[in-house]
């Protein structure tokens, strides 16, 4: 041990004690692996209990500039783990506690070393899930979930991780703690959350993380599908998809992999078939039978042999376990595998399993393959013998060769196992240099001595490409600007960026003045003539729309009502309706992650999309994410621009996940007193139902305030499915009320509550309000006390309150944004007069991370040209 | 060495981990050189030479219970437990034995009335109180630091053992058949003589002859800790005595005794005559769950009302796979309400002599136990290893929780 390790040594000792930080040789060689091909002897070991004790073994690294690797079971397949030989490993395994399940909150707030497995059944007796279930879900700790964004086989209805934590704790190298997210999962600034799930380690430390949790679905039907071809059972995946009908999960297995699972324990596969699926529907009971249906009537049109259902909970697990199982079974046909993990368009499928089969031939490797079918996320395992000499290279190639052939089928390199030490090289075969050096350009934000799990994700020695010279029009303060490219936009913003112009991009311009007022503009009493105005709406193509694979592409300027008149005709659409849904686009919307009701049920615009494409400050062309449904390559800068309010970079091109239009759609609507409509809600919130959206809408009039009350729920889906779903609803309704609510039908598209939205944003004040479920009634009477209020818009499903207001005093904004603040939530004036603006903040108060959120765009805008000012702190 | 000839089984562990969330010793520490994957990630640069046999290993190749829940929870079904036991061996090679083992494994298990005349002093020093008498004779201080703290596990020893108070010798039974050996445990013979008064009122019932064996210790407590040449000193004088009658049944009533019982042929090499000697004899032992579940008790009549859970005991429930059989035999019995305890078949911590030697790591696995028992709201824990009824005990009296653990006899046969 050298000089400075002895007293680094001692001064972890000092921080966790002697018998929780090992140096000892045996120990080393038992943290030099995880569960990929890699290998490492670390420095030592530390065993921190708490955030504290996280926290000063931080900054004592730091200090003494000693790597350090976070990890949880240290059950990583792509060697995120693998500590340098000058690393500490920071086990998190005493961060153990779950330490709330707030089921009327719809969050559980746990520690990252309680496993998957542990907080599933915590919340099982409870009535309750959480829903990303990664198949380790035994030995995978929440920790490593939220690093490696994990999926799992739930994830093809739920999506994945990123899509269910609210809210991160995460401790710095320097030691500083942070909260990031919030009641929603979004809070005022970038979706730093967003930008640290996935991150793999090398970003923070995470200490406790809130996480959505959901009613479990009444009903659940587990179907064994029997295969002869491999092929054909790919083909019904495909078919089944296309069909509009959402499995909760559709899981491959092939002959390889049955029998080593066989093999271990008996789990009812069928040895001598080349394939099975296994197809899982949960929901309303009465709706499944159809489904199930419609699914049997796919796979016998795709030549399936045979259709087992599992005829209870015991047959169920054991088709679960052997799944489940499956990697450590493979290890009776060879001593160790080498896991792909790439994700390829779901139509793709059968062509990517022959390519995988016809690599593995060409090397001569055995391999089997169990996998996330649904999701397109193949697992090809490439099976051998360490002991065989030159095998490791040969596998090594092997597993180049099949991401080649899935990102040449428009896949991606890495579903959910992450890209840790293995999949580096391969990040250059989806990302530009360019945006790989700005994935670079974040790290030192959040550790800029790059000490956090180093080496990792990003590949060695990153060249962006030299700058685009500007041609083109000369631009001055005050032009609008409407590229009809990306390039064009990218010339324009280089030479912003040469001059140290501002820019402001907007869109359609209905939500034009959203954000602070900025100082620049108010030199001037024109429209912010000191910035150059940049309008996307030259670039309103669809480039890409694979109705088959539910995927499209379109320019950022491109109106949201727009596209959903192009998908109409294949019967698909983009489930997002937020205020002025009609007239915005696209990229207004994902710049301000503007969200309605419905992100009950479809999420808001940072959960559909899949990727985007922006020009950065300095006038790069960045590409994020891809175009598939699962996707942790990289840092996901998707999530970070969405909600950044053009203040990154100018968006210029989006890639959603669509769904088919619902057959039909139901609205219970009911009047009542505040007392019984927040029971109904709290009631239908609690139960299997799972609507779409509850919300209750309260308008401002002079004679009794109960009677104003009105609440709506809605359902929107396969017909019988809606019908059971009205049905058990009313059930809860009923006695609640006294009488029958009345039942509607509306349109999905623009949705039911255009009208109340847009009445409200005629008032000079749009206040929105994030709150935990729990606290959103509180809130509603506080706002109700003001003067000045005119309408409320309670979201029940999300905890969102929106609120138009005649008048606002100054002193009254801060009173209220500080105790929502208090109370775990966050405000925001979506809407205010520019006298109100000019002296006060309507992000407000501050939070610690805006002065992270400050650095990053330091970072990557260091002219500061997009939107300054615009942001929290008028920064 | 032995080891290498494991080497296909450790190569074959490929790091899933899933064995992390069986092993009631990571569940603790949640130290990767406390499970089976670091155990044989261990095991594996101990071979190949990346790391030295060095007192720094022992702890790691140690501090396993050995009771194979990682196994049974591992696609490939590596055995670890096996491999750490060849690993024992080979570690005490190279470190040497320490004179307290010798004194036990050499002097006292072999010969069972020292044992019990040991017990006889211990049992009287504790009624006397002479704690201080006790902590001075450190006699099992050999077993670990936390030598003063675990002399409360065993609680007050009983002043006679079983075999003080029934002489070795064939007693009449009330069967028309079966002439059966009973093979008396030191665990039961020294700290639950009851439950074997009652084992041995249950056999007689079903057979013509018990024979009360004068066997000595199993010699699993020496194989475990690595010891095999003592192990098989022990097992050749059990199997002489073994072979001296035709017994039709040879009946422990002690899981573990059992479960190694039945694993004597593995000590000796295919070809080695002494293999041959332990396959016959040892068809013919049978835990007494086995043969409570081939010859139900017949038992009439009204029973108070119980609540009863069940511990497996790891060398019942792995070690010979018996899982439905004691729950059937207590499920058949009068009066009883049979509640299953969550975890019901992890390991307790007592691992045999364990909890001695790693009283701290011990205590904790055991604490998950208790809280899955005092879950369960049964009033009896019943089980069939006297190590686990000793060590649940304790666990219950340490929480104060108002449940007594007794041995399956105890429950069969109550009044």
């Amino acid at each position: 041990m050298e000089i400075g390790a002895a007293s680094f040594w001692d001064r972890l000792v000092r921080i966790v004690g002697p018998e929780h930080v090992s140096f000892d040789q045996t120990l080393r060689t038992v943290y030099s692996y995880d569960a990929s091909l890699q290998e490492c002897r670390p420095l030592g070991i530390v065993f921190p209990k708490d955030v504290q004790e996280v926290s000063a073994v931080a900054k004592e690294a730091t200090r003494y500039g000693v790597p350090i690797v976070p990890r949880g079971f240290g059950t990583n397949l792509s060697g995120g783990t693998i500590p340098p030989a000058d690393g500490l490993i920071v086990s998190l395994f005493r961060l153990k506690r779950i330490l709330a399940i707030e089921p009327a909150n719809r969050r559980a707030i746990v520690q990252p070393g309680v496993t998957n497995l542990e907080l599933q059944n915590a919340l099982a007796p409870l009535g309750y899930f959480y829903a990303p279930d990664p198949a380790s879900q035994k030995v995978a700790t929440m920790g490593g979930n939220v690093a490696e964004n994990s999926g799992g086989p739930r994830c093809l209805k739920y999506g994945v991780t990123t899509n269910h934590i609210l809210e991160l704790e995460v401790v710095l190298p320097s030691g500083d703690k942070h909260r990031l997210g919030g009641p929603t999962g979004d809070g005022a600034g970038y979706d730093l959350r967003g930008l640290m799930i996935g991150s793999e380690g090398t970003l923070g430390i995470v200490t406790q993380l809130t996480v959505r949790i959901l009613p479990k679905p009444e009903a659940v039907r587990t179907l064994l599908v029997i295969y002869d071809q491999i092929q054909a059972a790919a083909h019904s995946v495909s078919a089944i998809i296309a069909a509009g009908v959402v499995p909760a999960a559709m899981e491959m297995m092939d002959q390889p992999v049955m029998r080593a699972v066989e093999a271990s324990f008996p789990c009812g596969y069928p040895l001598d078939a080349a394939a099975v699926l296994i197809i899982e529907v949960e929901g309303p009971a009465a709706g499944l039978e159809v489904q199930v249906q419609h699914i049997r009537r796919l796979c016998r049109e795709h030549n399936c042999r045979d259709i087992r259902e599992a005829v209870d909970q015991e047959q169920r697990d054991r088709l679960w376990a052997g799944r489940r199982g499956a990697f450590g079974a493979v290890s009776r046909l060879a001593p160790r595998y080498l896991v792909a993990d790439c994700t390829v368009p779901r139509n793709k499928l059968p062509q990517a399993l022959a390519q995988v089969a016809a690599i593995c031939a060409r090397y001569s490797l055995l391999n089997g393959n169990v996998f996330h079918a649904g999701d397109g996320n193949l697992h090809p395992l490439l099976l051998f013998d360490p002991r065989t000499p030159g095998q490791l290279d040969l596998v090594h190639r092997a597993g180049e060769e099949i991401m080649e052939a899935c990102v040449a089928l428009g896949g991606t390199i890495t579903g959910e196992h992450g890209v840790g030490l293995e999949k580096k090289a391969a990040m250059r075969l989806v990302f530009s240099e360019d945006s790989l050096a700005f994935m670079q350009a974040l790290k030192p934000v959040f550790d800029p001595l790059c000490l956090l799990n180093p080496g990792k994700i990003l590949p060695d020695h990153i060249h962006p490409a030299s700058p685009p010279e500007p041609v083109g029009p000369f631009i001055a303060p005050g032009d609008e600007l409407i590229p009809n490219s990306e390039s064009e936009a990218a010339q324009a913003i280089r030479r912003a960026f040469l001059v140290g112009l501002p820019i402001r991009p907007t869109g359609s311009g209905c939500q034009q003045t959203f954000g602070n007022l900025a100082s620049i503009s108010a030199k001037s009493d024109n429209d912010h003539p000191g910035f150059l105005i940049l309008k996307t709406t030259g670039l309103n193509q669809i480039t890409e729309h694979e109705p088959a694979t539910q995927v499209v592409t379109s320019g950022a300027g491109l109106t949201l009502a727009a596209l959903q008149a192009a998908l109409a005709p294949h019967n698909q659409w983009l489930p997002l309706r937020p205020p002025f849904c009609t007239s915005r686009t696209l990229g207004g919307i994902v710049a301000l992650n503007a969200w309605g009701p419905d992100r009950l049920k479809y999420g808001a615009p940072r959960d559909l999309l899949l990727g985007l494409r922006f020009v950065s400050g300095q006038g790069r062309i960045i590409n994020a994410g891809g175009q598939v449904v699962k996707n942790v390559a990289g840092y996901d800068l998707t999530r970070l621009m969405t909600g950044s309010a053009g203040s990154l970079g100018l968006l210029t091109s989006l890639t959603f996940r669509v769904v088919q239009v619902p057959e039909i759609c139901r609205m219970l609507a009911m009047v009542g007193t505040e007392k019984q409509l927040v029971q109904v809600a709290a009631k239908i919130m609690a139960s299997s139902a799972d609507p779409a959206f509850v919300y209750a809408v309260v308008r401002a009039a002079a004679d009794s305030r109960d009677l104003n009350w009105e609440l709506f729920m809605g359902f929107e889906g396969l017909t019988d499915v809606v019908h059971a779903q009205v049905a058990q609803a009313r059930n809860l309704v009923r006695p609640i009320l006294g009488q029958e609510p009345l039942v509607q039908e509306y349109n999905h598209w623009p949705g039911p509550w255009t009208d109340i939205l847009t009445s409200m944003y005629t008032s000079p004040y749009v206040m929105r309000m994030d709150l935990p479920l729990e606290k959103v009634m509180s809130v509603t009477a506080a706002v109700m006390a003001f003067n000045g209020w005119n309408l409320l818009m309670v979201d029940l499903g999300m905890g969102r309150l929106n609120t138009g207001l005649s008048t606002l005093a100054g002193q009254i904004w801060a009173d209220m944004s500080r105790m929502i603040s208090d109370w775990g939530g966050y405000a925001a004036l979506e809407q205010a007069p520019d006298d109100f603006k000019s002296h006060h903040d309507i992000f407000f108060p501050d939070r610690p991370d805006w002065a992270l959120s400050q650095q990053l765009k330091e970072a990557v805008d260091p002219k500061n040209i997009f939107s300054p000012g615009y942001g929290p702190g008028r920064r | 060495m032995a080891l290498t000839e494991h080497l296909q089984q450790i190569i074959s562990c490929n790091h899933c981990g899933f064995c992390q969330v069986a092993c009631p010793i990571f569940r603790v520490t949640g130290r990767e050189d406390g499970v089976a994957r670091g155990r044989v990630a261990l095991l594996a640069s101990l071979m190949d030479g990346k790391l030295p046999w060095s007192a720094q290993v022992e702890e790691p190749l140690f501090n396993c219970l050995l009771c194979g829940a990682c196994t049974a929870n591992c696609f490939p079904a590596i055995p670890t437990p096996d491999l750490i036991l060849e690993a024992r061996q080979e570690y005490l090679k190279n470190q040497g034995r320490k004179s307290l083992h010798r004194l036990l494994f050499d002097h006292l298990l072999p010969y069972p009335p020292r044992l019990r005349l040991t017990a006889r002093l211990a049992a009287s020093a504790q009624a006397l109180k002479i704690k201080n008498l006790l902590d001075s004779l450190k006699l099992l201080r050999f077993l670990g630091p936390d030598f003063p703290e675990t002399m409360d596990i065993p609680g007050q020893l009983p002043l006679q053992a079983f075999r003080d108070r029934i002489r070795p010798q064939t007693w009449r039974g009330r069967g028309t058949s079966l002439n059966v050996a009973y093979f008396v445990g030191c665990g039961q013979d020294i700290t639950c003589p009851e439950a074997a008064l009652d084992t041995l009122d249950i056999l007689k019932t079903i057979s013509r002859t018990v024979e009360v064996l004068p066997n000595c210790c199993c010699g699993l407590p020496a194989e475990t800790y690595g010891d095999r040449p003592v192990a098989r000193n022990m097992a050749e004088r059990n199997l002489k005595l073994l072979s001296a009658k035709p017994y039709d049944l040879i009946v422990t009533d002690c899981s573990s005794c059992a479960a190694f019982l039945k694993k004597y042929p593995t000590l000796y090499p295919e070809d080695d005559p002494r293999h041959s000697v332990a396959v016959r004899q040892v068809s013919r032992v049978k835990d007494l769950v086995e043969v409570l579940s081939e010859h139900p008790p017949a038992r009439s009549g009204r029973r108070a009302d119980l609540v009863v859970t069940y511990h497996d005991p790891c060398h019942a429930v792995r070690g010979q796979k018996l899982k439905s059989q004691p729950r059937e035999v207590i499920k058949a019995l009068p009066g009883i309400e049979f509640r299953e305890m969550n975890e019901a078949d992890w390991c307790c911590g007592g691992a045999g002599s364990y909890a001695l030697g790693h009283y701290q790591l011990a205590r904790q696995v055991l604490e998950r136990k208790v809280g899955n028992i005092r879950a369960s709201q049964a009033q009896v824990v019943v089980t069939s290893c006297p190590a686990c009824v000793m060590h649940l005990s304790f666990g219950c009296r340490r929480n104060t929780i108002p449940v007594k653990v007794i041995h399956l006899s105890q429950l069969v046969n109550r009044p």
